[in-house]
């Protein structure tokens, strides 16, 4: 079975702050790292690789040479190899453009059985890739999934759709968006990521995905971010100060006082 | 310009909400809403509920398109009736968020060479004509406005409460649903019993890191029933440390509540975090880090060790500590 996982690289969403005096984002010089919601989608088929006999295990990345730490420490998850999309800049806002992208990434790979996305990824929390990827390579698109039974022609996948628990058994190829509350995902040590070596690391340019130099703004899905404002709520930030019990009788009389108890 | 409109949803809370961001839309020639239709789809479970539908879209839609989709509701069959209904000529597409929704709106943005938006809150126009949204970004750090430079748009809209408005209800007009070959087989279903109700509680009393083991949680559980709330979580408590399930998170990636109190306890307050208890009318927390982003988002803050606040909490409040 051959599975490629979509995995993104992104900046740590914890370490994005705004900037009240310059009124914008700060988004430069923070960390980079994969995705939350990818390293779900990776540790699901690590595990199936683990599992199965026979399983060859590639992780699929957009971005430039700054990925290419990111797309290691994937692949030291446990795949086979990673291979790096020079399709520029992923943009958070346009998922319609990142699945275009993906799609050729996946057929100039060519042959997956089951590609694996996370449901969102930590930039944009879109939840859109995973389908559109499904559209673009008319294949079968099962999410969110919490567990999965592969099998040799079909794959057997567990949905959680709030209310209701569904098996469904889908044939091969197909998608897979992954939820995170699936498992929990291992953390590659320094030394298994350094020993990630550059023959397992591939390029996929810009001409391995059907483009002309310069033809990337064709994949665009033709929406983009045209302003941004503090999304800040103004609260009271009273400090109630003393011991614990002073402290907690002064809460009750604060919340009862606001007519909230 | 957005003229012609189609509103569709899973459900009729969905619906109103999606109806309602239509609403807000000036020079909206036609608006058109789309049901599937049949058993097991959530929409619609009966024939009759179509006119419930048709009542969440009176005043604004001028038809009601209902497809009889059978059996469980699939995104890609929604896509294809979304597709067959925007064949006519649509300038945007408005879903309500949900796991099939999702499906839906990334094909459907595929199949009409449309862009796509999530996470969408409102709608306007630019001076242009161009349909503008706005939405949480980076993780609720920022809201941000973002633009379609062309047309169709495909937007899903993030949850929210909205009233059904007190028109006549849209005509209805049945539709055939169009044939979606599919191999994907329902092998089994087991109903999930919906225990919790984060955003319509009144009061939520969630808890953070600041517990320092699964077992310790039980400690807030009196305070939960002490002031009649509903028990909500962060997010390492549900997605890495999995001691409280997904249905319990407050936040980007779980419920955004609406309540008259929200009491953190233990919480450090992430802006994904935060992002989830913006409507909260009155945030209070329990932290003893004052560096701790909670204490700047909250409006009555406790900082001390949660350990000692819980039951001087419950005795304060008249319970037994």
């Amino acid at each position: 079975m051959r599975i490629i996982v979509c995995a993104k690289h992104v900046t740590d969403s914890t370490e994005i702050r705004w900037d009240d005096e310059r009124g914008e984002v700060v988004l430069r010089n923070l960390p980079t790292k994969i995705s939350d919601y990818e390293r779900n989608a990776i540790e699901a088929a690590v595990v199936l690789k683990e599992q199965g006999e026979d399983v060859e295990l590639e992780v699929v990345m957009v971005g430039g040479e700054a990925a290419v730490k990111t797309l290691k420490e994937a692949v030291a998850m446990g795949a086979d190899k990673g291979h790096l999309v020079e399709g520029g800049w992923d943009d958070p806002f346009d998922p319609v453009r990142g699945a275009r992208v993906l799609a050729r990434a996946i057929e100039a790979i060519d042959d997956a059985d089951l590609v694996m996305c996370g449901l969102v990824s930590e930039d944009g929390y879109n939840g859109i890739t995973g389908a559109a990827l499904a559209q673009l390579l008319e294949r079968p698109y099962l999410a969110p999934v919490v567990a999965i039974e592969p099998g040799e022609e079909h794959v057997r996948a567990t949905l959680d759709l709030g209310d209701v628990l569904r098996t469904v058994e889908a044939p091969l190829p197909c998608v897979l968006g992954i939820d995170s509350s699936m498992n929990v995902p291992r953390l590659p040590t320094v030394l298994q990521v350094m020993k990630v070596k550059g023959d397992r690391i591939g390029t996929l340019k810009l001409a391995d995905l059907g483009l002309a130099p310069g033809a990337l703004g064709e994949l665009a899905g033709g929406v983009e971010l045209a302003g941004l404002d503090s999304s800040a709520v103004e609260r009271k930030r009273i400090v109630l100060e003393g011991a614990p019990d002073e402290a907690a009788a002064a809460l009750v009389a604060a919340l009862r006082e606001e007519g909230v108890l | 310009m957005p003229a012609r409109v189609i509103v569709t949803a899973a459900d009729i809370a969905g619906l109103r909400r999606v109806a309602a961001a239509a609403r807000t839309l000036d020079g909206v020639e036609r608006v058109a809403a789309l049901a599937l239709t049949g058993d097991g789809v959530v929409l619609a479970p009966a024939a009759a509920a179509v006119d419930e539908v048709a009542a969440a879209v009176g005043g604004l839609a001028d038809v009601v398109l209902a497809c009889p989709g059978g059996g469980a509701l699939r995104g890609d069959i929604w896509a294809a009736a979304l597709t067959e209904a925007a064949a006519g000529g649509v300038d945007a597409v408005f879903l309500a968020d949900a796991p099939a929704a999702r499906e839906a709106a990334g094909r459907l943005s595929i199949a009409l060479g449309a862009a796509c938006a999530s996470m969408c809150d409102e709608v306007a126009v630019d001076g242009d004509g161009a349909l503008l949204v706005r939405r949480s970004v980076y993780g609720g750090v920022a809201a941000g406005t973002l633009r379609f430079g062309r047309s169709p748009a495909v937007c899903l809209f993030a949850a929210g409460v909205c009233e059904a408005p007190e028109a006549a209800p849209a005509p209805i007009e049945q539709r055939a649903a169009p044939a979606v070959p599919c191999d994907v087989v329902i092998v089994a279903e087991e109903a999930v019993e919906k225990t919790v109700d984060l955003p319509g509680a009144r009061r939520v009393v969630s808890v953070g890191r600041g517990f320092q083991k699964a077992d310790d949680l039980a400690l807030a559980q009196p305070l939960v029933t002490a002031l009649d709330a509903e028990l909500g979580c962060s997010r390492p408590i549900a997605e890495d440390f999995k001691w409280l399930p997904k249905e319990r998170l407050v936040g980007l990636t779980g419920s955004s509540v609406t309540a008259d109190l929200y009491l953190a306890l233990g919480i450090s307050g992430q802006v994904q975090h935060l992002t989830g208890i913006r409507g909260a009318r009155v945030v209070a927390a329990v932290n003893n880090d004052p560096r701790a982003p909670i204490v700047r988002n909250a409006d009555y803050v406790i900082q001390a060790d949660l350990y000692k606040v819980i039951p001087a909490l419950l005795a304060a409040l008249g319970g037994s500590p």
